[in-house]
């Protein structure tokens, strides 16, 4: 055999390619089951400052950002699909990503709610997301939009009125922000924790949010809201009742033929109030709403 | 017939000794008898952990460099020099020429890595003054680094089949790199609601050579026990692999009119 080539041993060879790739991927996925539990938990973060990146990344700065971005959504993601994972990672992710780029708002505004969520929703951070929309603040002062978060933040998990108060305030003072961000500041500052003003801060999470997992959570949020100020409205009326006639109503069309409560009596859902013991009405037991979403299910 | 590619692999390894490629020890036993003697004054209680870390990942990486800087010269130098043609004036075919070329090369690194190892080894009892049990990993995560060369050879000799040694560097390191962000681009799949982006996720998970499947080096440190299924797993996902690249090799140079 001469210097040729030869191209039958080798088109013979190529044809098993197809029947390798498939014990590769096969492979693959035992070796998977193999590294998981050396995998677990040992996602690390090898470099913490952001400075230091900020320098490593030679001017590229804003393109590590988006890197770093989608690291945290991907960690996000990743941990509320595993119970009983921690959210160790998240704060500094997110802090590494708004040093390398202070002006993108998206990780403040989406960190923050990923952040103060209730564990296993979220992280259970809102003292770390606070801190994330005040860095936030002193990089891009004039995004009143930060500002509604830091609201959101104080009067939805933190309980503080007066400083969510504050803060919408504050926001307000921009010739940019909405009309609303004065009402909402003085509803806080009025009502504290009134039903009426969580189910308005909703709202404007809802009307204003892009992002479909935080704009379907706050829809439970008013879904849940609404059917606790149904529940509410028929409780008053059930003291009334009892008032009268001396003793609570055993059943909700009681109430109704008394004539202390018309209209439509169902949640958001649908599904009709039912009453429970010594007058309290109640969500019917098949009414898909939760009053505290929180204690639900994680994101979806 | 079956001897040819042992003689192409024998003077393959002989032309690397004679280019001095294993003066690259000489370097990684200068780190590590630094390493060694400063260690103990700059870390407290980790010293063990810091000459592991860096001996593996200094092996790693002086064989990825060779593999790829050796690798991507191995058909294109012989064109080159037109030593080729008289090389192809023997019975020798062209796949055997390339099967010589690429165990030349794996046991250019074996040797290298094995003399890295005994240094390592004599650092590590310099710092520690003993052998554990749990130091075998370290011995483990060599043989993966070894695995891992043989990928990257491979993947350098089957571009220097029709590319320029530049050319064939970017291109074995693009894949090198892509390879090792594997676990990201599963995740990205996992994450993603759109099934497009998910299956090409899956597709280009399974079809990259997932250079992470052989990264120990931090089990190593922490004396982790790994799996004796993965040893055997990812000897055979190298193996198959390294088939699968030279099989394309192979066709790529058959079909290349060398004139």
């Amino acid at each position: 055999m001469s210097a040729s080539n030869s191209p039958r041993t080798v088109r013979y060879a190529l044809l098993t390619i197809p029947v390798l790739f498939i014990l590769i991927v096969v492979l693959q996925g035992r070796i998977d089951a193999s590294t998981a539990p050396l995998q677990q938990e040992k996602r690390e973060l090898l470099i913490r400052s952001g400075p230091l990146l900020k320098k490593m990344s030679l001017g590229y700065d804003s393109l590590v950002a988006d890197i770093y971005w989608t690291r945290a959504i991907q960690y996000f993601g990743e941990r509320t699909r595993n119970q009983g994972a921690n959210f160790d990672l998240l704060g500094p992710l997110l802090d590494i990503t708004t040093t390398l780029d202070p002006r993108l708002m998206v990780a403040y505004r989406f960190g923050a709610i990923f952040l103060s969520e209730p564990y296993p929703v979220g992280a259970g951070r809102a003292d770390l997301a606070v801190d994330l929309v005040k860095k936030g603040l002193q990089a891009n002062p004039d995004e009143w939009r930060l500002y509604q978060d830091l609201g959101f933040l104080y009067s939805i998990h933190l309980k503080d009125y007066q400083k969510a108060s504050e803060a919408y305030l504050e926001g307000s003072k921009n010739p940019k922000a909405q009309i609303w961000m004065k009402v909402m500041a003085a509803r806080l500052a009025q009502t504290g924790d009134a039903i009426e003003t969580s189910k308005l801060i909703w709202e404007e999470v809802y009307a204003t949010t892009t992002d479909e997992l935080i704009r379907k959570r706050a829809l439970e949020h008013i879904r849940a809201l609404n059917a606790a100020i149904g529940l509410k409205r028929l409780n008053e009326s059930s003291e009334e009742y009892a008032k009268k006639f001396g003793r609570y109503p055993t059943t909700i069309q009681e109430l109704r033929d008394a004539g202390f409560v018309g209209g439509s009596l169902q949640d958001p859902a649908g599904y009709p109030y039912v009453m429970g013991e010594n007058g309290a009405p109640q969500l019917n037991p098949n009414s898909p709403i939760i009053l505290d979403p929180d204690q639900n299910k994680p994101l979806q | 017939m079956s001897t040819i590619p042992g003689i192409v692999a024998v003077n393959t390894f002989r032309e690397a000794v004679r280019d001095r490629v294993l003066y690259n020890l000489i370097f990684f036993a200068l780190l590590m008898m630094a390493a060694a003697v400063l260690v103990g004054g700059v870390s407290i209680g980790i010293e063990r952990d810091v000459i592991v870390n860096l001996g593996l990942t200094a092996i790693s990486l002086f064989g990825i460099m060779m593999a790829i800087f050796i690798g991507v010269g191995l058909v294109y130098k012989e064109m080159e020099k037109r030593t080729l043609y008289s090389v192809f004036a023997k019975p020798i075919q062209r796949w055997q020429f390339l099967v010589g070329k690429f165990v030349g090369l794996l046991l250019t690194l074996v040797v290298n890595t094995v003399l890295m190892a005994i240094g390592l080894s004599a650092a590590l009892f310099y710092v520690t003054r003993k052998f554990e049990r749990g130091d075998a990993t370290i011995a483990v995560a060599i043989y993966f680094i070894l695995l891992e060369l043989a990928l990257i050879t491979a993947l350098a000799l089957f571009f220097s089949c029709f590319s320029s040694p530049i050319l064939s560097t970017l291109y074995t390191l693009g894949i090198y790199v892509a390879g090792m962000f594997s676990p990201d681009i599963r995740d990205i799949g996992m994450v993603t609601s759109s099934p497009v982006v998910k299956a090409l996720a899956n597709f280009i998970y399974y079809v990259l050579p997932n250079f992470h499947n052989f990264n120990t080096i931090a089990a190593a440190a922490h004396r982790e026990t790994i799996p004796l299924a993965l040893i055997w797993q990812n000897s055979a996902y190298a193996g198959l692999y390294v088939i699968v690249i030279l099989i394309a090799a192979s066709a790529m140079f058959s079909g290349r009119d060398l004139k």
